[in-house]
Parts: structure tokens; C-alpha cells; sequence
């Protein structure tokens, strides 16, 4: 297990570094570069700068040194966790993502909260009579939430809520407290809501239909105690569903921030890109990257744990060669 | 009892703080939208729109425009040059002070100069303004003395200048400054606090040397959608904001209504238009150019697009510009002579329907930024127009940041923009055949000598009526020869609230001249401040 375990840690290192080259390769390629960006900053204004100017910028910030040298001054700093300054604004990087960074885990944290409250009971309970009525409306409903855009959820919320009725405010901030949360949470939540009940539905039903649930049934087994099985059995399936739930949430909370008017990371994450803020993008690179394989991390250790075949199925070597 | 009262008047409060109802003083707060975060408040460095919104209310300029765009006393009462145009002397108000009540000198004057010429300033925009620039000097306390190697006829324009405290920021990288969050205001107005991300509040400047803006606070909110912005104006939760043309429609309907918001509406210095790159053999011939904008129905755009608000754009002043030349009749929508024109340049029918001029067809790609629904209606419309005309286009929707640096590698065939211009703007920017990519902003690779020499001869006209015919020769040249099809020149369309009152506009929009926003007063303050 412990073999398991650092294996597991030094893939995740690797595809860190992986994602980190990846983004940073994909930014610097990508059309448009900060100076030219910064000198359009004032929009569609017919200025000419020159391109001494444009040259004195990128020289200022590093942008005419070799893409192999910054890559790899960054890696060694942002291994210090100092992610250099925003070519935006000249800010330490760090601060302005610690800024951003609350209200966006906040928002993510309060959204898997409420939507693993609901999803999981609503996926169990479609699951104990498959094709019933409760099984059908809920499939219905989350059909439509899971495709229904989080932009235009958001949107929908907003303008009835806040807007017609007048129940919630139009903003988050601090003279509205938690109330300012309510509909961005919601509105995140709701996505993730249909995917988790109907992956839990489509577990727990295999579950129950599985030999031993019968043999259980036939024992005499308390309905309670029957679910409680059910879900033992499927928790490594569960583990590896929030791996994957963790990434489509934070990328939804970028929408949900710009909607709600709400200054988190995504929306500090959107901003960096459009204006090709590469110490910016590659920090929260960084971070979401961290979240994320840690939570595969978590999600394969877990699974690991509940059903030791899965750490011995990855140690098995090729016979004949030594392991 | 007299607990459980305390407990019932303790809960009225939380709950009237909780429903966000407003006391008495709320109503001397202008709540205002800003569609980004201002990434700086030194006004050096500052580009963006919401960085130069926020600034307008918190630094004067040395000189200010009025609602006219006429150059005035600001933070300087005088600026004057010498005969030879090459030596100018900058007068500063007595009584001009800081918000820690320091007084604004000259030292102040020399310090931003200074630093906004320093290659290490991020300064790309301004610095472009002080193009042959010499040295700045204090001659005394509250004078100053700028030399320059050249003579320039737009050189006044570059000091509608705001200033740095030389004590405030001396010392540091000014790129990086923490005063670039905490400036240091001599406007009307002085930053309270700013909320990363959310708000940013300026109380009135007890300091400031001029009649003293009505309301206490303005609330600046960010807030980057229209939808929710626009439930806010309603809900009174803002005061102000764009409208899209949707929106003005709903408001106008409303009118009237009691608290409901109003619409203001004013000319401004920008166009629309489609660019075609003068260099490609298919745009190579006036004829072409000229063709193709008689095949865009502009005054269908005008009523189905633009709600009937837009006016035509006839060349590369817009009408709300002083030296305009309304006596231009924009090229006409008339397929059948468009038809004909391309056929006298030589690019025929063939069986396929399109055109050719020997091997060459006449068939293009057009970029264009993502984002405004509207230019990509008004591109779909050409496109449709052109196909029954035999001309191929291809519409290429381009990320901005990408799109930008294509128009700046002038490697666009064909493009749809708009474009912003100053109240003075050097139209040899866009289109002296110089100033062609990468050097300038001539993305239409647009060259004709005799628009060339007279846009030469501008930069040294510094008579206005001079000035004026110059720039009419050179509005005619430029409509002759049709570089690139001008559209629109839309209305813009701003929601207001009811409570706000002595709303100004001008050619450069509701907050970049004065007093703009400095002026306005809410139904609680309708009398000057002293």
C-alpha cells in the first residue's frame, strides 16, 4: 500500500509539472502578447505605440527571454510559492490569487456540500425502485439541469430572484453576508446535482441488483441496512467520481462568478487569459492543478483502502521480469 | 418584557440591515457600474476605460476638456507655448492642492513627466503623446517649462495630463508602486476604500481647491455582465449603465413611469467599419472598395440593428467631431451600379456565378473579435449581399486577444471594427501610409501621396480654420478612394437613474470631460457644496 501510495504521489508530481508546461506552452503560443495587449488596453483607440516602446515593456517583464529560461525561473520560484508579479497590474501574483482564492473555494466547498445533500438521498431513492415515478421525474429534471448551460441557470436565477422578486441581493459582498451566496451556490450546486443522483442511482441500483444484495433480501436484511451495503459497495466508484467532479466544478464557478459579480479565481483566471497574464494563468494553473490531482490523489488512495485488489491490480509485473 | 422588547427592536434592526434598506444618507451616493476592475489608479498607467472612469473624479488634469472637447484650465490655469511651438510653460493654480493638503508645484509636474518618459514605466499609451520630447523644468513653485525637439500641432492635447505626487511616489519601481491602489487624489473626489474585485468607494476630497461634487460617495460596483447590471439600474442598486439597444428599448418604454430610469443618448467620437487590406490585389482597386460598400445595406443595419439611432459613417471623422464634413454624401446602397463597378475593374461573372479578373478571384476572409453580436449580424448581412454579387467572403471569428495581434501584424484580408478616436485625433495614425504595419495602426495598408503630404502638413497647422480645410481635403481624398467601408456611427445609449440630475454628455461620452460625473447631483443635493 505505502508502494502504492508513492507511486501514486510521483505520477501526480509528473502530471503537475505536465499541466504547468502544457498551459504554459499553450499561452505563450497562443496569438496576441501582453505588450501589444497592454498598448490596446484603452480599447479600439487609434494610438500608435511604438515598437521600442512595445520592447522596453517586454524586456521590463522578462517576455524576451527564452521560453525554456522563464519556464523553468518560474517552476523554481513557484516552487517557493513566489508566482512573480501580473503583467496587468505589476501586483505580486500571490496576492491578488490569495484575494481571488476565498471566495471561489467558498463557492466550490458550500456547491459540492449542497449538492452531494441532495444528489445522493435523491440518487437513492430513484435507485430503490428503478423506473418507478420518483426515478423518472428525477431522471427528467436532471437531464434538463445537466444540460441546461450554468451561464444561463445563473442568469435565470438572478434576474427572478434578485431582480423580479426581490428576495435575494443582486451582489455578494459584505453588507449582504451569506444571502449573497445563495444563488451562486445554487446555481452550482444544481449542475453538479444531476451528475452526482445519477451516478449514485446507476450505482446503487447495480448494487442492489447484485447477487449478494439478494442473498441479503433473502436474509432478512432491514431496507436501511440493504442501501447501507449498497453504498459501501460502491464508495470506490463514488471516490473516483469526485476525482472527476472537483475539475467541471471549478471550471463552472468561472461562469457562476461572472454572473454573480462575484471576484474570484475564475473570473481572475478568465481576465489573465484574455490579456495573456502568463505569471497570473500559470499560478492558478497551479493551484486548480493541485486541487485536482490531489483529488485523484485522494480519490485512488480511498479506493485503494476500500478494495485492496485495486492497489495490487497496479503492482502486477510483466512475468518474467523482475519487479 | 423589556427584554423581550430590546429583543424585538434588536430584531427590527437586523432585519432592515438584512433587507438593505436604505437610510437618508444613501441618497447622496451615485452607485455606478464598472464593467472590469481598474488593474491601477496611477493615472500614468492607467488605459483601460474603468481605469480613466474612476480617475476622472479623483485627478484633474493640467488641462481638462469641456463638454466641447475646447481644452481648459484644470490643475494648470495656463499652458502656453513659444513662438516656435517647441518650448511649452505650464501655470499652476494657486490654490491646486493634494489630498493630504500639500500644495500641487511644479516639482510635481517635472516628477510625472519624468517618470512616464523612463523606459521602465509601463506608460505605452501617454508616452506616445510626448513624442519628441526634450526635458521638463521647474522655473519656480508653480511653474514649469517643457521642451520638445519638434513642433507638433496636436501638442496641447498631451497635457490634458494628470499628475503624481512627486513626494507619494518618489522612490520604488512606478510599475509596481503601492500607491498605483492608494493615489493620491487633487480631484473632486478622494479614495475611500477598494474592495479587490467587488467595489471601490470615493468620498468627497475636503482638499480640493474647486466647488466641492454634491453627493458624499460614489460606489463604484463591478459588474461584468449587462443582464445583472441592468436588473440593478432597475432595482436602484446602480445609477447608471450602457444600455444595448434592447435595454433602451425596455427603458423607453417605461418612460414615465415613475422611478423608472431614463434614457440619455449622445453622439461619440467612433465609427464602424469593415477594413480591407489596400495591399491584396483584390483590394487593390478603388473600384473594388467602393463596390463593395454600395453592396451593404447600411441604412437596413441602421433601422434592424441599431433600432434607427445609428447615422452613416462618410469617411474617418464622425459626425460628432469639429471638423466633420457633412457636405460627404456616404457611398449609396445601389447593387446594380455596384455590380457595375466591379465589372469595370475587371472582376467578371464566371458560370459558377462568382467573380474572377483572370485567375484572380474575388473571394476574401474577414475577421472579426468575438464578443459584439451586432458586428456579426452586420458581417452575415454583407456576406449574404456579396455571395449575390459574386464576391466570396469568409467570416473568421477571432479570440481578441488573437484578432489584435493579426490586425497589428497586418495580416488581416479583411476585418470588422470599430474604432475610438480623440477629441483631437492624428489621423495620420490610421492612415499615412507610414504608419502601415508593425509600426502603426494603418492595418489597411492604405497609401496615397497626396493624404500623406497633407496629414504631413497637419502636424504643423496650428490654425484651427487652417486645420479644418486641411482635414476636409484629406476626409474627401479618403471617401474617394474608400480604403475601408465606414458603417455606423451608433448612438450611445446610457440608462440613468431618476434621482440623478444635471446629466451632461459630450463627444467623449458621459465622464471624460469636465465636470462629467463630477456635476452630477442626486435628489438630496441640489445645491452646491462649499
Amino acid at each position: 500500500m505505502l508502494r502504492f501510495a508513492l507511486r501514486r504521489a510521483a505520477s501526480a508530481l509528473l502530471t503537475l509539472l505536465g499541466v504547468l508546461a502544457l498551459v504554459f506552452g499553450l499561452v505563450t503560443a497562443a496569438p496576441g502578447d501582453a505588450a501589444a495587449l497592454a498598448a490596446r488596453a484603452g480599447g479600439n483607440r487609434a494610438v500608435a505605440i511604438s515598437p521600442e516602446a512595445l520592447a522596453a515593456f517586454r524586456h521590463l517583464y522578462g517576455l524576451d527571454r527564452p521560453l525554456t529560461e522563464r519556464f523553468l525561473t518560474w517552476v523554481w520560484r513557484a516552487a517557493r510559492l513566489d508566482f512573480g508579479r501580473s503583467l496587468l497590474d505589476g501586483q505580486p501574483v500571490a496576492l491578488r490569487v490569495a484575494r481571488a482564492l476565498p471566495a471561489t473555494l467558498a463557492l466550490n466547498t458550500a456547491a459540492l456540500l449542497l449538492a452531494t445533500l441532495i444528489g445522493v438521498p435523491l440518487g437513492v431513492m430513484a435507485a430503490r425502485r428503478p423506473g418507478g415515478r420518483l426515478d423518472r421525474i428525477s431522471g427528467f429534471v436532471c437531464d434538463a439541469l445537466f444540460s441546461t448551460p450554468t451561464f444561463v441557470l445563473g442568469l435565470v436565477f438572478l434576474l427572478v430572484f434578485s431582480g423580479w422578486l426581490r428576495v435575494t441581493p443582486l451582489f455578494a459582498d459584505t453588507e449582504t453576508g451569506l444571502r449573497g451566496f445563495l444563488l451562486p451556490v445554487a446555481t452550482l450546486a444544481l449542475a453538479s446535482l444531476a451528475l452526482i443522483a445519477r451516478f449514485v442511482r446507476v450505482c446503487v441500483a447495480a448494487a442492489l441488483a447484485d447477487p449478494a444484495a439478494l442473498a441479503g433480501r433473502a436474509r432478512g436484511e432491514r431496507p436501511s441496512e440493504e442501501i447501507r451495503r449498497a453504498l459501501r459497495r460502491s464508495s470506490s466508484a463514488f471516490a473516483a467520481m469526485g476525482a472527476v467532479l472537483v475539475p467541471s466544478v471549478v471550471s463552472g464557478s468561472i461562469l457562476v462568478e461572472r454572473v454573480f459579480s462575484l471576484p474570484g479565481a475564475g473570473s481572475l483566471l478568465a481576465e489573465a487569459v484574455f490579456a495573456r497574464d502568463l505569471p497570473t494563468v500559470l499560478a492558478l494553473t497551479w493551484c486548480s492543478a493541485v486541487v485536482v490531482v490531489a483529488a485523484s490523489l485522494v480519490a485512488d488512495l480511498v479506493a485503494a483502502a476500500l478494495d485492496p485488489r485495486t492497489a495490487r491490480e497496479d503492482e502486477v509485473t510483466v512475468p518474467g521480469v523482475a519487479a | 418584557m423589556a427584554v423581550l422588547k430590546k429583543f424585538a427592536l434588536l430584531a427590527v434592526v437586523v432585519l432592515l440591515a438584512a433587507c438593505g434598506v436604505r437610510g437618508k444618507s444613501q441618497e447622496s451616493v451615485v452607485r455606478r457600474r464598472l464593467d472590469g476592475e481598474p488593474k491601477t489608479l496611477n493615472p500614468i498607467l492607467a488605459t483601460t476605460d474603468q481605469e480613466q472612469i474612476v480617475l476622472a473624479l479623483i485627478e484633474r488634469n493640467l488641462l481638462d476638456y469641456d463638454e466641447k472637447l475646447n481644452l481648459v484650465p484644470g490643475l494648470a490655469e495656463e499652458v502656453s507655448d513659444s513662438p516656435d511651438h517647441l518650448v511649452y510653460t505650464i501655470r499652476l493654480r494657486k490654490d491646486a492642492r493634494w489630498e493630504d493638503g500639500s500644495p500641487v508645484t511644479s516639482a510635481d509636474v517635472v516628477f510625472t513627466l519624468t517618470t512616464l518618459l523612463d523606459p521602465k514605466a509601463p506608460a505605452l499609451t501617454r508616452r506616445a503623446l510626448f513624442d519628441g520630447f526634450v526635458k521638463a523644468e521647474a522655473v519656480d513653485a508653480r511653474t514649469a517649462r517643457v521642451v520638445f525637439k519638434s513642433a507638433a500641432a496636436g501638442r496641447l492635447d498631451a497635457f490634458n495630463l494628470p499628475l503624481l505626487s512627486a513626494a507619494a511616489w518618489a522612490g520604488g519601481d512606478v510599475a509596481t508602486h503601492p500607491r498605483n491602489r492608494k493615489p493620491l487624489a487633487n480631484g473632486p473626489y478622494r479614495l475611500g476604500s477598494w474592495e479587490a474585485g467587488r467595489t471601490l468607494t470615493l468620498v468627497r476630497n475636503t482638499q480640493y481647491f474647486d466647488e466641492k461634487p454634491a453627493p458624499e460617495q460614489v460606489i463604484f460596483r463591478v459588474v461584468p455582465e449587462t443582464a445583472p447590471a441592468f436588473a440593478a439600474l432597475q432595482t436602484g442598486d446602480l445609477d447608471e449603465m450602457k444600455l444595448l439597444y434592447a435595454q433602451k428599448k425596455e427603458l423607453d418604454a417605461k418612460a414615465g413611469t415613475a422611478g423608472a430610469p431614463r434614457v440619455v443618448t449622445f453622439d461619440e467620437l467612433a465609427y464602424s467599419y469593415l477594413g480591407w487590406n489596400n495591399r491584396l490585389p483584390v483590394f487593390a482597386d478603388r473600384r473594388v472598395r467602393r463596390a463593395l460598400t454600395m453592396l451593404v445595406d447600411r441604412e437596413s443595419i441602421n433601422r434592424n440593428l441599431y433600432g434607427g439611432l445609428a447615422k452613416l459613417a462618410n469617411g474617418p471623422l464622425p459626425p460628432a467631431h469639429w471638423a466633420w464634413d457633412a457636405s460627404l454624401a456616404p457611398w449609396p446602397y445601389d447593387p446594380v451600379a455596384a455590380e457595375a463597378l466591379l465589372d469595370e475593374a475587371g472582376f467578371r461573372k464566371g458560370p459558377d456565378g462568382m467573380r474572377r479578373k483572370g485567375s484572380l478571384r474575388l473571394a476574401f476572409t474577414l475577421s472579426l473579435g468575438m464578443g459584439s453580436d451586432i458586428q456579426r449580424q452586420i458581417v452575415e448581412l454583407a456576406q449574404q449581399s456579396f455571395r449575390k454579387a459574386g464576391v466570396e467572403m469568409a467570416i473568421q471569428p477571432l479570440e481578441w486577444a488573437a484578432f489584435g495581434a493579426k490586425m497589428d501584424a497586418g495580416e488581416c484580408e479583411a476585418w470588422a471594427a470599430a474604432l475610438n478616436l480623440e477629441p483631437n485625433p492624428d489621423l495620420a495614425v490610421s492612415w499615412h501610409s507610414g504608419q502601415a504595419p508593425p509600426v502603426g495602426f494603418n492595418p489597411a495598408f492604405y497609401s496615397n501621396p497626396e493624404v500623406d503630404a497633407l496629414l504631413d502638413r497637419l502636424k504643423t497647422t496650428f490654425d484651427r480654420e487652417q486645420t479644418r480645410t486641411l482635414l476636409a481635403r484629406v476626409q474627401a481624398l479618403i471617401h474617394e478612394d474608400e480604403p475601408v467601408t465606414f458603417l455606423n456611427v451608433p448612438l450611445m445609449k446610457w440608462g440613468i437613474s431618476s434621482r440623478l440630475t444635471n446629466v451632461k454628455t459630450s463627444p467623449y461620452g458621459l465622464f471624460l470631460f469636465w465636470p462629467g460625473a463630477a456635476g452630477w447631483r442626486t435628489s438630496a443635493t441640489t445645491g452646491p457644496i462649499s
